[in-house]
């Protein structure tokens, strides 16, 4: 039988290569996103190549809607292995006093408050199945910090926490908690904001000489689920080709 | 396999933590040169590779010896033609109080922890940059991070080696070769066995949060993912393997 992996913001970027990536390892992978075109796009692409998918929408903010998606899927499959909270993104960048609160509340719910969220209704779950791998998504701003981006960084630090006091929570009952912190990553939604050529420029101190490609990321998520990374718990995986090094 | 034809050396391959990694390495492919003070120990895993259906070949080699490393780099190359996986495993672990510690104790700890990991890096560099790949894996520790009474120089060593391949990695990054360190927790091995009773061992390792004993074979996996094509992207960081004993 297939491990069930439960992906949100999975139809995009560093989510849709997460999607592919689990289901190359042979996973039954759910693909929850706000944009239930994207995630049903991408659950045909994972279909096509193979795999097993199916697509679901999804908006993290919103517990009922979560305790929907998550009360069905354990009906039909009967457990969740794998939850990948990836849904997120900084949304603007401008100083803290133009941040009105309905957008500081924006950012700071898709990213902190959807992680919370998702994990307080899959963990009971993971819980009486005495296993489970829970993947939150930070930033190396979350470490760093990021003039223009106070809503964005404090949420991400805010998982890298939320992330260790899961994990202490849960290592009782065998479940795993850890985050992976993506550096520069060549999604469609930064791509579209800046020229490839400016890019490289921003980026040229990168040690690797590159920024990084959604699949660098999906591969450090996908050794999260393994029974390789049966020991490590509460970590922060940093996958930015050297940029930062905490 | 995910390291079939690639060519590791393995620092302080002959026992521990040091022989799971050769071997499991091996399991992956790769053809391992297993380099230890101890010759027979190392010869030893060096059959064991052979029996897994590759290549081991077993050197003599006090790490904080450069023409001893410069040997080990000679005898590599002549065997296998090149190296793209160095794992600096080799060290020591000493006790006393930092007021008691004898210089000689200190300089022996600094030079072959810390000192290896430079000698057998330098030693190994030139060959990956000419081939515009490389990885490199050093064994620190979790005490690198929340210390140990009695163990400063160990300790001082380890965190060291950290702030060795975060530097090393920006170093070298732009010729394809990654650095990155594994943080074990207390393991299941020989080296604490020296300063602690079984009974004290055995509690202390089984109490952290996931309740496990780490055996050597439990770092085995992370060392094989940052080795393989699934980590390229990953250097200068720190994979802590410690049961959720600490969390950084």
């Amino acid at each position: 039988m297939n491990q069930v992996a439960l992906i949100t913001g999975g139809g995009n970027g560093i989510g849709r290569s997460v999607a592919h990536r689990m289901a190359a390892g042979g996973m039954a992978v759910i693909v929850a996103d706000y944009d239930h075109a994207a995630a049903e796009k991408v659950g045909g692409e994972v279909k096509s190549a193979g795999g097993k998918a199916e697509a679901l929408a999804i908006d993290v903010t919103v517990a009922r809607e979560i305790k929907a998606v998550v009360t069905d899927v354990t009906k039909r499959y009967g457990r969740i292995d794998v939850l990948a909270n990836i849904a997120g993104g900084s949304f603007y960048t401008k100083r803290i006093e133009e941040f009105t609160w309905a957008e500081w509340k924006e950012v700071v719910d898709v990213n902190l408050k959807g992680t919370f969220l998702m994990c307080r209704e899959v963990a009971p779950i993971m819980r009486k199945q005495k296993s489970g791998r829970i993947l939150n998504t930070a930033s190396n701003y979350g470490v760093t910090g990021s003039a223009l981006r106070t809503p964005y960084a404090a949420s991400k630090a805010g998982i890298i926490a939320f992330t260790k006091t899961l994990a202490q929570e849960l290592a009782p009952d065998g479940i795993l908690v850890n985050t992976v912190a993506p550096g520069p990553t060549d999604t469609p939604r930064v791509m579209g904001k800046e020229s490839p050529e400016a890019r490289r420029q921003r980026w040229s101190d990168i040690p690797l000489g590159r920024t990084g490609k959604p699949e660098d990321i999906a591969e450090a998520f996908y050794f999260l689920t393994t029974p390789e990374s049966a020991w490590i718990t509460g970590q922060t995986f940093h996958v930015n080709g050297g940029l930062v090094t905490p | 396999m995910r390291l079939p034809g690639k060519v590791a050396v393995v620092t302080g391959g002959a026992q521990g933590i040091g022989r799971a990694i050769a071997l499991g390495l091996g399991r992956e492919g790769a053809k391992v040169v297993v380099a230890d003070l101890q010759l027979d120990k190392a010869k030893s895993v060096a059959d064991e590779l052979s029996a897994l259906g590759t290549e081991g070949l077993a050197v003599e080699v006090n790490v904080a010896n450069e023409s001893a490393v410069k040997r080990l780099a000679g005898q590599t190359f002549s065997r296998f033609g090149r190296v793209d996986i160095l794992v600096n495993d080799a060290g020591i672990y000493l006790k006393a109080l930092v007021v008691d510690i004898t210089e000689e104790n200190w300089d022996r700890t600094i030079n072959i922890n810390l000192g290896g990991n430079f000698l057998c890096s330098r030693a190994f560099i030139p060959s990956m940059r000419e081939q515009k790949s490389g990885r490199i894996i050093s064994i620190a520790s979790g005490i690198a991070h929340y210390g140990a009474k009695e163990f400063a120089p160990y300790a001082a060593s380890k965190a060291a080696i950290i702030g060795f391949v975060k530097s090393l990695a920006r170093e070298v990054g732009p010729d394809g070769i990654t650095v990155n360190a594994i943080c074990p927790g207390a393991a299941n091995t020989a080296m604490p066995r020296t300063h602690r009773s079984e009974e004290e061992l055995m509690q202390r390792l089984r109490s952290n949060p996931l309740g496990h004993v780490l055996e050597p074979e439990d770092f085995v996996g992370p060392v094989v993912f940052l080795a393989s094509d699934a980590a390229s992207y990953i250097t200068g960081q720190s994979i802590n393997v410690n049961c959720g004993s600490y969390m950084i």
